[in-house]
């Protein structure tokens, strides 16, 4: 935990790294968001926001690693990478990642909750200029295996269905916060690279993301992925008052 | 919000907290950690024997798919673990000075407790925020 006075978010001059078209594999991808953490506790903050170049699955800091199943993993050509953020196992591919690398808030503000929610404004305002009227999502499901298989406050909504899923580390000073927005859906799922206790749990946890969540295809947003990522930034900008002064290219 | 703070406990500006025996110290995180937190879903508890330093993290906790760290009020050795965090992680919310201890650290240097907050300066502390 880390103390101190203010909101739960820095305003003001952020960095922007747009990296939708650069080809980084899952493990990059982390290492890159890390730094942008640990660069964030003594300098500016940063937003980062790119695609993965070929399907991979993330799993949370303290995910047990019994949960994958490798064998299906590996037919199906998807790297595995552990998150320094918490949360479960989330499938990349057809979704943009957003990561916000910023100083830790201070004061009351400091809470796990106050920092979703405040980032939170980025999103929503950029989906919203896309015409997806997303809500932060306001209760918990149990957790399960799978990110997407349950809706907990820190993640966004349209009507009941998950659309942003996100996950946060506070470490050394900083915050880095996940989120990812499905954009589109791939032919396969988390339930078919997890390992469950039966294949009618599989099932059941099939079912769970199939009608648990939407993707902004399904919504009727038929934007190119610039225009999309475009959308986000700027909400980022109007929502949380960001003066995107530098556009960088992170390291790696 | 009212936060609770023990009289007879010392605390860090991070809000962890230390009950004193002897040469042996109790920690968790203080009431306000865990509100601040939410409901605790994982602990990552350090091995018995591991040599921890103040100001230093020693352990992580999850919470609402947010991992933090918490810091080492004092320096010395790791000499028991609460276990019973493993199962029941959400002790940390419902009892932070009580079952939901994290650790028992044999102190190397007794002097660093001089560096930590009295009860009344953490409840200003809190306060304040």
């Amino acid at each position: 935990m880390s103390g101190g006075d203010g909101a739960a978010g820095v305003s003001g001059p952020w960095r922007l790294a747009v990296e939708l078209d650069r080809p980084r594999c899952a493990q990059e991808q982390m290492r890159a968001d890390l730094a942008l953490a640990d660069e964030a506790a003594g300098g500016p903050a940063t937003l980062r926001i790119y695609r993965w170049q070929s399907p991979a699955l993330s799993i949370g800091r303290f995910q047990p690693e019994d949960d994958i199943d490798v064998a299906a993993c590996a037919a199906r050509g998807v790297d595995v990478v552990r998150r320094p953020t918490g949360g479960r196992a989330l499938l990349h591919g057809g979704d943009l990642t957003y990561a916000v690398g910023m100083p830790q808030p201070r004061g009351r503000a400091a809470t796990v909750d106050a920092v979703y929610r405040w980032i939170a404004g980025g999103p929503v305002e950029g989906l919203g200029l896309l015409g997806v009227p997303a809500r932060v999502a306001s209760f918990r499901g149990d957790p399960r295996g799978a990110c997407f298989a349950s809706l907990r406050g820190s993640d966004l909504r349209v009507g009941g269905r998950k659309v942003c899923g996100s996950a946060q580390v506070w470490r050394a000073g900083a915050v880095l916060q996940h989120g990812s927005l499905l954009v589109d859906r791939l032919d396969f799922s988390e339930a078919d690279l997890l390992r469950y206790a039966s294949e009618q749990a599989r099932a059941e946890e099939r079912r769970r993301l199939e009608e648990g969540t939407v993707t902004l295809r399904e919504l009727g947003v038929d934007a190119s992925w610039d225009v999309i990522g475009g959308a986000i930034v700027e909400g980022f900008r109007s929502a949380l008052n960001l003066d995107f002064t530098s556009r960088v290219a992170t390291p790696g | 919000m009212s936060t609770s703070v023990p009289d007879e406990l010392r605390y860090t500006k991070e809000h962890e907290w230390v009950r004193v025996e002897g040469s042996r110290a109790t920690v968790g995180i203080t009431d306000y950690a865990q509100d601040a937190l939410g409901d605790i879903v994982y602990v990552d508890l350090p091995p018995v024997g591991t040599a921890v330093k103040a100001t230093e993290s020693f352990c992580e906790v999850e919470s609402t798919k947010s991992v933090s760290d918490v810091y080492a009020p004092v320096s010395g050795r790791v000499d028991e673990v609460n276990t019973e965090l493993a199962d029941a992680p959400e002790r940390i919310n419902d009892s932070p000075y009580g079952d939901g201890w994290i650790c028992v650290v044999e102190m190397s240097d007794p002097g660093e407790l001089d560096a930590l907050l009295d009860a009344a300066s953490y409840r200003t502390l809190v306060e304040e925020q």
